[in-house]
């Protein structure tokens, strides 16, 4: 093996490539933890959809989030119950309501109406079986966990929606709205509690369950293109989600400002590391003009860099990477929406990466266009 | 006739004027002159560290200063050796990898390369310290060990750009014999540019500069026997 001159510099000069790598590590972090939180927040709009098990949605036509549905026309059901493929169907209504408690005065929240049988699809994954059954009795209401202290109630307790007596009779997981809260009752109590949706026939959407994946897409096209389709839209579950989700990211004044401040974390975390870097490599400047007058070929030089960086770069990508594990682990335990998605550490360390690269190649540029002779003296 | 000017801030400074030398294989050649006087201008231009304004540089049979940028490093992988004044060694690798440096770039074999740096840090007397770093060696051995860094690929052109400013005059002296011991053995041609007088008793040739022209081109007596290498 020749000296491996990169590596060596690398290991002997820790000190100096440490700022580098903690910058980063620093905006690794940065991006990762300020794209979860965004992520988080806005896949909160998505929640109705992303903590239920149907497999098809149907709902308003035009409808650009989850949580905007309204009334629809309730004669689609016919075409729903007799299509041999769909397994389930089920309504689910959007309510508002005044919540009066504990604590007085009142509080806005969003009802949430569901078919309580125990293998009920709306929001199947935000609450068991047993917790889901408790809200056939009617006025029985669950609130999110994370709410109960909002709300100034616990289990077992009274309060008043829009002023009909409900009791809370359990707890959802992972409900917590932006904003708002969710209280999710039965469609019967939904229906008794808001006198908008108080119509027998009132359904915000249609939950379908379509056993064979593979079957989605011609329910989907079949339901389009029966007469009528013109009162409805039909949505796949990811299809509402990701509509929910970019909705809130693109067209709404919160989502452009947290995008708008990950974006400035981005570049603030790319000037500092390239600044740190550039200087590393630059305090180094003349073991590089040494090699230059020993005849190494500028190529030659350019691979120690690149070396150098990509060491720099992966080093301070695992601390990022940790870092951004712990800061998942306490979101978790605070239960703060936290979305850390692979694409999304993947993305970020490619930026951090190429940055890392570019910036060494920078820091060179000083060497090729100075004459090696002159970095000698 | 080589020539070459700088120009820092407009400021234009003709650093080397219509110079024009032969430098010979086997000999200690000092060129010597107060500092600014463009000496080391004309090493770097012999050496193929820069290009000259005007003028044509051969060296080993080729026309250094009709070559590109990378045929010239090519050249220089090849040819030369260099001494730098402030010894250039790099801080992280010892001085038996400090001497493997220049093989491994000219793509020679991981034992012979070895094998090679191991004798040239012999010949200057350094093999104990091959496992030091320049921070544990004294400034006489760091030029040693750079001697030996440019020896190694036994080159045709020894460059050394005042190689003993640094050094105390034993460590000055050893280091000038080290050089003109090189040149007598191994028949290259050592180029050293210095302003340091105690050096001419030591040369085999001495060119004086001022004002970026050569003024006196000498031969010294020599009274020093020299060991053979």
């Amino acid at each position: 093996m020749a000296v491996p001159l990169a590596r060596r510099i690398l290991v002997y000069e820790w000190r100096r490539f440490l700022p580098a790598t903690i910058s980063v590590a620093f905006s690794g972090v940065l991006m990762i933890v300020q794209g979860a939180l965004l992520l988080g927040i806005v896949s909160a709009n998505a929640l109705y959809v992303t903590q239920s098990g149907a497999d098809l949605w149907i709902g308003f036509p035009g409808t650009q989030s989850a949580d905007l549905g309204r009334a629809i026309d309730p004669g689609i059901a016919a075409n729903l119950y007799m299509d041999p493929r769909i397994a389930r169907v089920e309504a689910l209504l959007l309510g508002a309501g005044d919540w009066r408690g504990a604590r007085g005065g009142g509080t806005s929240v969003t009802l949430v109406g569901i078919d309580p049988r125990p293998d009920g699809v709306g929001l199947s994954k935000a609450m068991s079986p047993p917790v889901r059954v408790l809200l056939q009795e009617p006025g029985a209401v669950l609130v999110d966990e994370t709410d109960l202290d909002k709300l100034a109630t616990d289990i077992g307790q009274k309060a008043e929606i829009n002023g009909h007596l409900v009791r809370v009779v359990g707890t959802t997981r992972n409900l917590r709205a932006m904003g708002g809260v969710n209280v999710v009752a039965s469609l019967g109590t939904a229906r008794m509690l808001d006198s908008a949706i108080s119509a027998s026939d009132s359904v915000t959407y249609y939950l379908a369950k379509v056993p064979e994946p593979r079957n989605i897409s011609a329910v989907h096209a079949h339901l389009s293109s029966i007469p009528g389709s013109a009162g409805f839209e039909i949505w796949t579950a990811g299809e509402l989600a990701g509509l929910s989700v970019r909705y809130w990211l693109l067209e709404s004044g919160a989502g452009i400002g947290f995008v708008f401040a990950t974006v400035i974390a981005m570049l603030v975390g790319t000037l500092i590391t390239s600044q740190t870097l550039m200087a590393a490599v630059a305090a180094s400047i003349t073991q590089y003009a040494t090699l230059r007058a020993l005849g190494v070929s500028f190529p030659e030089l350019r691979k120690i860099v690149i070396e150098q960086s990509g060491w720099v770069g992966a080093v301070g990508l695992g601390m990022g990477l940790v870092c951004s594990l712990l800061a998942a682990a306490l979101a978790r335990l605070n239960d703060i929406p936290f979305e850390l998605r692979a694409g999304m550490m993947l993305f970020s360390a490619a930026v951090v990466l190429s940055v890392a690269l570019v910036a060494g190649l920078l820091a060179l540029r000083r060497l090729r266009h100075a004459d090696p002779a002159a970095l000698l003296r | 006739m080589l020539s070459k000017s700088y120009t820092v801030q407009n400021i234009r400074t003709d650093a080397l004027r219509d110079v024009s030398l032969d430098l010979w294989a086997g000999e200690l050649s000092l060129i010597i002159g107060p500092s600014g006087c463009g000496k080391s201008t004309l090493l770097s231009l012999m050496s193929g560290l820069s290009r000259p304004d005007s003028g044509t540089v051969y060296a080993a049979g080729v026309e250094l200063s009709a070559l590109s940028d990378a045929e010239r490093d090519a050249f220089r992988l090849a040819h030369c050796g260099f001494v730098f004044q402030g010894f250039n060694l790099f801080p992280a690798l010892t001085a038996l990898e400090q001497v493997q440096i220049p093989l491994d770039y000219l793509k020679v074999p991981q034992d012979r390369a070895a094998r090679r740096a191991a004798e040239a840090l012999d010949m200057v007397g350094l093999w104990h310290r091959r496992h030091l770093r320049p921070a544990e060696l004294s400034g006489g051995e760091k030029q040693r060990v750079a001697i030996a860094r440019a020896l190694v690929k036994r080159p045709s052109l020894l460059f050394a750009d005042e190689p003993t400013s640094a050094l105390d005059s034993t460590n000055g002296g050893t280091v000038t014999d080290l050089l003109r011991r090189i040149a007598h053995a191994t028949g290259a041609v050592v180029a050293c540019v210095s302003h340091d007088p105690r050096l001419i008793a030591r040369a085999d040739r001495v060119l004086e500069m001022e004002d970026g022209r050569l003024l006196r081109d000498r031969r010294p007596a020599h009274s020093e026997p020299m060991e053979p290498l």
